[in-house]
C-alpha cells in the first residue's frame, strides 16, 4: 500500500520559496502537491521511491526550514 | 506559568511537541533554537492560539533522527529550551549594542577604501618628518651618546 504524508507548515513561519525550493529539490523521490490555505501551506507526500533510505518527510521539513531561515537572514529588515 | 513546556511525547513515533509562548519568545529565536538542532531531529514548527484565548503559541514538533527514549527526548527539549534563551539573549545584546556595532564597522570599512578618518585617528604633528629622521636621537648607539660622560665620570 503507497503511503501519503501531510504536512501542514504554517505561513507565517515558513516563506513559500522555500517550500518550493524543497519540493523542487525532493521532486525526483516522490510526488508532491502544495496548496495554500488561509494559514498553512499544505503539502501531500506520495509514491515515495522504495530506493529512498531514511525519512523523507522529515529531511523535506527540516530542508523548507533550513531554507526560510536562510533566506530571512538574507533579507534585510 | 512555564514559558516553554513538553506538550507531549509519543514513543511510537518518537516525537515531542514543545509549546512555547509567542508573547516571550520573538520568531528569530525559535529560528535560531530549531536550526541548531537541525542536524539531530526533524524539526517542525507550527503557531496556533493559545488555549487560554489570550495570545498565541508556538508548537515545535521535534522528532529524533534515531530512535530514543523518553529522557533523550527530554534531553533534546531541555537543549531546545536553552538554545532558545541563549538565542533570545543574544539578540538583545546585539539590539543594545547596534550602534556601536555600526560605528565600528563603518569606521573598519572607512579604513579599508582609504576614506578620511574621522579627526581623532589623524596624527598631523609630525607631517615633515622623514622616517630615516630622528629627533629624539634614538637611533644613535649607546656608546656614542655616553661616551663623554663615562670619560668625566672615571
Amino acid at each position: 500500500m503507497a503511503t501519503q504524508h501531510t504536512i501542514q507548515l504554517h505561513r507565517s513561519m515558513y516563506m513559500a520559496q522555500a517550500v518550493r525550493d524543497a519540493i523542487r529539490v525532493f521532486e525526483d523521490f516522490a510526488n508532491f502537491a502544495m496548496v495554500s490555505d488561509e494559514h498553512h501551506y499544505t503539502v501531500t507526500i506520495q509514491d515515495v521511491d522504495p530506493e529512498v533510505d531514511g525519512d523523507l518527510a522529515g529531511e523535506f521539513c527540516n530542508f523548507a526550514l533550513a531554507h526560510t531561515i536562510e533566506r530571512k537572514r538574507r533579507t534585510p529588515k | 506559568m512555564a514559558q516553554h513546556t513538553l506538550e507531549r511525547f509519543d514513543a511510537n513515533t518518537n516525537t515531542a511537541v514543545l509549546s512555547l509562548d509567542a508573547g516571550v519568545y520573538p520568531i528569530d529565536a525559535v529560528y535560531g533554537a530549531a536550526y541548531a538542532l537541525i542536524d539531530r531531529a526533524f524539526v517542525l514548527l507550527d503557531k496556533e492560539a493559545n488555549p487560554s484565548g489570550k495570545g498565541s503559541r508556538f508548537l515545535v514538533q521535534l522528532r529524533g533522527k534515531r530512535t530514543l527514549d523518553q529522557a533523550a527526548v527530554e534531553a533534546l527539549s531541555g537543549e531546545f529550551g536553552n538554545e532558545l534563551l541563549s538565542q533570545a539573549l543574544r539578540r538583545k545584546v546585539v539590539k543594545q549594542n547596534n550602534k556601536i556595532i555600526e560605528e565600528i564597522v563603518t569606521q573598519a570599512i572607512a579604513g579599508a577604501t582609504g576614506a578620511s578618518l574621522p579627526q581623532d585617528f589623524v596624527d598631523d604633528d609630525d607631517d615633515d618628518l622623514d622616517f630615516l629622521d630622528d629627533p629624539l636621537g634614538i637611533a644613535v648607539p649607546w656608546e656614542e651618546k655616553f661616551k663623554t660622560d663615562t670619560k668625566k665620570g672615571a
